[in-house]
């Protein structure tokens, strides 16, 4: 397994867009994409929990090399809260609901599209940090909010 | 670093002003590179023990997914809730 590069995560921008997955990246993946320049291992994805999204999940995922078997896929499908993914070529964590975003449509409506790649917020990627208050996250969350900060002042 | 978070170990610990100074320099440095050369320095590929050692997992709640990590995954790593 690989390291996450731009031209991967392109393949996952692009497969999901074909089958049209309701998707956000999250997560420290999702802050770097808005140019929060740290380090991570995985990529984080926040998907729409429904049956729909989760049927146009599967086939895009085994699109760019993720060897799921028929009961991975049965529990994609089903929207379970939370799956790793480490059977593709590179680390993959689905999230159906992240600890502090209320739902998924609020926060696709406070997204920010980045080349193409739907990304959370940067307030809901630090509420997401807040509310899980793991050892990393209490860790990065001072420069994160430095980092926010000073995003709305340099957009305003 | 230089961070408090005496008055309250709870807290998020305060960044002090040298840190932040520090840290906008690298965020405007970071915001004049392409999105293809801030992912190369980003994405970065170490073994975790426990959490690489199967190609897939799931859980039916993020309740049980914390519980798991802080049962199963050696401190150090850091996903154990505080």
């Amino acid at each position: 397994m690989g390291r996450f590069e731009y031209r991967q995560a392109a393949e996952i921008r692009d497969a999901v867009a074909r089958h049209a997955v309701r998707y956000l990246f999250i997560g420290k993946s999702g802050a770097i994409l808005l140019g929060f320049p740290d380090t991570t291992q995985d990529a984080d994805l926040f998907v729409e929990k429904s049956p729909v999204n989760g049927d146009r999940l599967i086939p895009s995922l085994r699109e760019i090399g993720f060897d799921l078997t028929d009961d991975q896929a049965s529990d994609i499908r089903s929207g379970k809260d939370f799956v790793q993914l480490k059977n593709g070529p590179f680390d993959l964590n689905l999230i159906f609901a992240p600890d502090g975003i209320e739902t998924f449509a609020s926060a696709w409506e406070r997204r920010v599209d980045v080349d193409g790649f739907h990304v959370c917020s940067i307030d809901d990627i630090i509420a997401s940090k807040q509310s899980a208050n793991r050892q990393r996250d209490r860790e990065s969350l001072p420069r994160l909010i430095s980092f926010r900060d000073w995003l709305k002042k340099n957009q305003a | 670093m230089g961070t408090d978070s005496s008055a309250n170990p709870d807290a998020i610990s305060r960044p002090s002003t040298d840190d932040v100074r520090a840290w906008e320099i690298e965020f405007a440095a970071a915001a004049r590179r392409p999105l293809d050369q801030r992912m190369k320095y980003a994405f970065i590929r170490t073994y975790k023990p426990v959490l690489d050692d199967a190609p897939f997992r799931s859980f039916a709640s993020m309740r049980d997914y914390r519980e798991w990590c802080q049962l199963y995954l050696p401190d150090w790593l850091g996903y154990g809730t505080v």
